[in-house]
């Protein structure tokens, strides 16, 4: 008895396992060409749009590099389709494997295609797709996305899903470029009651004047870079309405969204604000979250007010007046609140600029607003797209110093220079 | 009964239940609930569980009064030959073509989550041979398989489910009673058929080894299960908010392939093949069931050998609609329409009989 049972379990688990392997999907790894990123472009000729595949070599970067050994790192194809569906068997005229989405991480779109109204019609194509995971990221970008592709040609970091995975993951660190996936589109298009943020990137160098405002409020291809590196700069965000590009923010406003956004944790900004000591200079901080920020409805007759509690944590690297902030209690107290004020009025004027300009908040306000009805209903009624622009929004910082430096001890300049 | 010569104890019986009802969360049950009751969805699930509650703790009732007789004996006893036979051939048909529709729909998720390429009457054939062999073992062995997997598929569901609630935002739960509480209930009066299940569970019930287990055993699984269910809703609202989810056809595909283990991006292949194991022991079950009411009807002993029967007819049925995504789930929808009011009065009308009867005459619990 006991060895029949035993039995039986084993045929049963072979059985499982063999109808696992299934014959007809079965393919060798070498076999299929991996798209990493597809680029999507306007074709003149409505209803069809240009497909660019990056298609990764999996031959090199791996220890065995037997064959592939002289082979580039990437291939990239660009043809004209219907949408990046069927464009997998016209890619198929050109490239010799079977064109696989598994592996795909990024969607580049160009800005122009992005903020044609048809856009949408194009991108939900991939809730379609069986192999389009909602985890890829999506990228504008501002010239052609066929473009951007072809010039984005990393120096070290050759093997480009390496590239675009190590380039994102830390410029959503440093909070210099949203969080933005596929899901994330989708979502905030279907909800209707805020706007998505996608990654702004480009290959283009933009000239603009020397005399930046700050390190970070600028967009992609504004930052002057010079030696022997990639040409492709990600910073910044595409802003979309409804499905459809409406306009872009720079770095800086980025990490002020993600600062004013309870699901988006940015843990490493590091920033310039003026020196409330001396003019001429800045001061290097670094801004952290370490509490959760608090949201408060106050429904009024037509006009709402909205009031957020923003708690930071800022940590002080660099004093370029001399203050020595160690042994100066008064100068410290009054830093607290010269940031403070600044920070709020920087915050104050992006909202400001959400309501005026984009008649929408790209920080999901709504989901913390949400607590405040009983029911869908209520909600929907509310309209948050349409009564955030007339809201009277209040942000409020509070900050908490962390240390000074790993120094915070400086000479007295005077003395120095006796 | 000549393979059942032993019964089941109360963790087979538990571990039945907990795959066998447990394994609606993974198919497209959540859009059904997600349907009317938008993002309190979860709400709903808890009401569902409460709900069922009455009917299922009545037919133990009526159980308790019969012991050693199934399903289809105690509605004889209670209905007269004609009217039992008659609801237990309703029982049958609606009982099978909830099989037929939920098999169609597991067979369109593998077609259209993972084996794309594979055609879906090659698929539809090995999982119905799969359970039908399973089936034909007798309920020992399905108990006994079930309890030595139970830990790896619960285990699993409960790794995607952390790993869910950890990218995921709580602040899609709210407005917390979603379309509003009058919405939620309606949402669970009309989908309280989903646990019906533990209706077709009185088949079984002589074969558990005790009353008293069968009766903890019941009410364990329907606590148990109503909890992993509404935390799978919560868990889908949380990562995707309500509207997108409403829209997955099988949220908890979508979810095993969006979410991210460490570095580890493509996690689906490390659920997919627990999911499918819990899916074999699943219609093996059921295909054991709907032979035990067949057999029951047709009066044949060795109901066994009708397995092989009514797994070919499910196939056949299985296969033939167009569109099978769409079709199933309206097929779907409307089958838990019709057996909710089933489920919800059928027992307390065994119930009423039985006492008038003067059945439970010589029971002194009630």
């Amino acid at each position: 008895m006991k060895l029949r049972s035993k039995m039986m379990k084993v045929i049963f688990l072979t059985a499982v396992t063999l109808s696992l392997s299934g014959c007809w999907d079965h393919k060798e790894l070498d076999e299929k060409a991996y798209v990493i990123g597809i680029g999507l472009d306007k074709h003149k000729i409505e209803g069809k749009v240009k497909v660019t595949y990056l298609i990764a070599n999996p031959e090199v970067g791996s220890q065995q590099t037997a064959g592939g050994a002289n082979e580039p790192p990437q291939e990239i194809v660009t043809l004209v389709a219907d949408d990046f569906i069927s464009s997998r068997n016209t890619a198929n005229t050109i490239v010799a494997k079977e064109i696989s989405y598994d592996l795909l991480r990024v969607l580049i779109v160009s800005e122009e295609l992005a903020r044609d109204p048809d856009f949408i019609r194009i991108i939900y194509s991939a809730t379609k797709d069986r192999e389009i995971k909602r985890s890829a990221q999506f990228i504008v970008s501002r010239e052609n996305a066929a473009d951007f592709i072809k010039n984005n040609k990393p120096k070290i970091e050759t093997r480009p899903h390496k590239f675009l995975e190590l380039m994102i993951e830390r410029g959503q660190e440093t909070g210099m470029i949203p969080e933005a996936d596929l899901n994330g589109f989708f979502r905030v298009t279907e909800s209707d009651a805020d706007l998505y943020l996608a990654i702004y990137a480009t290959t283009e160098k933009i000239e603009k004047d020397e005399a930046q405002t700050t390190d970070d409020d600028l967009l992609a291809g504004e930052i002057q870079v010079e030696g022997t590196t990639n040409n492709a700069q990600f910073i910044g965000s595409a802003v979309f309405k409804e499905g459809q590009m409406i306009g872009r923010i720079t770095g800086e406003e980025t990490r002020i969204s993600s600062l004013l956004d309870n699901t988006w944790a940015t843990e490493d900004i590091l920033t310039a604000i003026k020196d409330p000591f001396d003019e001429r200079y800045k001061l290097s901080i670094r801004i952290s979250q370490k509490r959760e920020n608090k949201y408060k409805l106050i429904p009024e007759k037509g006009r709402p007010t909205i009031e957020i509690d923003v708690p930071l944590f800022i940590e002080v690297y660099s004093d370029p007046s001399m203050i020595n902030y160690a042994k100066n209690r008064e100068k410290v107290k009054e830093l607290k609140k010269s940031l403070t004020a600044a920070i709020e009025k920087n915050f104050t004027e992006f909202v400001s600029y959400t309501q005026q300009e984009l008649k929408g908040d790209t920080f999901d306000l709504s989901i913390p607003m949400r607590k405040e009805f009983a029911t869908l209903r209520e909600f929907r009624e509310f309209d948050w797209m349409k009564t955030y622009p007339d809201a009277k929004v209040k942000v409020n910082v509070s900050i908490r110093f962390g240390e000074f430096g790993r120094q915070s001890k400086l000479p007295k300049l005077e003395e120095v220079r006796d | 009964m000549r393979q059942d010569k032993g019964k089941i104890g109360i963790k087979e019986y538990f571990a039945i239940i907990s795959l066998t009802v447990g394994a609606k969360l993974s198919d497209d049950t959540p859009a059904i609930i997600y349907e009317n009751a938008k993002n309190a969805g979860w709400l709903a699930a808890l009401l569902i569980g409460i709900l069922s509650f009455f009917p299922i703790i009545l037919l133990i009732k009526v159980y308790s009064a019969h012991k050693g007789k199934n399903l289809h004996e105690i509605l004889l006893h209670l209905f007269g030959r004609f009217f039992g036979t008659l609801l237990s051939i309703c029982l049958l048909i609606g009982g099978t073509i909830a099989v037929i529709a939920d098999s169609g729909t597991y067979v369109d998720i593998i077609g259209s989550m993972y084996f794309t390429k594979t055609p879906a009457i090659i698929l539809y054939i090995i999982l119905m041979v799969i359970c039908a062999y399973g089936a034909k073992r007798g309920i020992e062995q399905i108990g006994a398989v079930s309890w030595l997997l139970l830990p790896y598929i619960k285990i699993t569901l409960f790794i995607a489910l952390i790993f869910t609630f950890k990218k995921g935002t709580l602040g899609y739960l709210f407005p917390f009673w979603g379309e509003g509480p009058l919405e939620v209930a309606k949402a669970s009066v009309k989908n309280v058929s989903i646990f019906v299940d533990f209706f077709y569970l009185a088949l079984i019930m002589p074969l558990i080894s005790s009353y008293k287990d069968m009766k903890k055993g019941t009410l364990i699984s329907l606590v148990f299960i109503t909890v992993e269910l509404s935390l799978a809703l919560v868990a889908y609202v949380v990562l995707f908010d309500y509207t997108t989810a409403e829209m997955l056809n099988y949220p908890f595909h979508e979810t095993i392939r969006f979410i991210q283990i460490g570095f580890l991006a493509n996690v689906e292949t490390l659920f997919f093949p627990f999911w499918l194991v819990a899916t074999l022991i699943r219609f093996s079950f059921y295909l054991y069931l709907i032979a035990t009411l067949l057999g029951g009807i047709l009066k044949i002993k060795e109901f066994e050998y009708l397995i092989p029967l009514i797994a070919t007819i499910i196939l056949l049925i299985g296969l033939s609609p167009d569109a099978p995504s769409i079709t199933l789930y309206t097929v779907r929808e409307k089958i838990l329409g019709l057996l909710s009011p089933a489920f919800m009065i059928l027992p307390p009308f065994m119930w009423i009989v039985a006492k008038i009867r003067g059945d439970f005459k010589n029971e002194t619990s009630l």
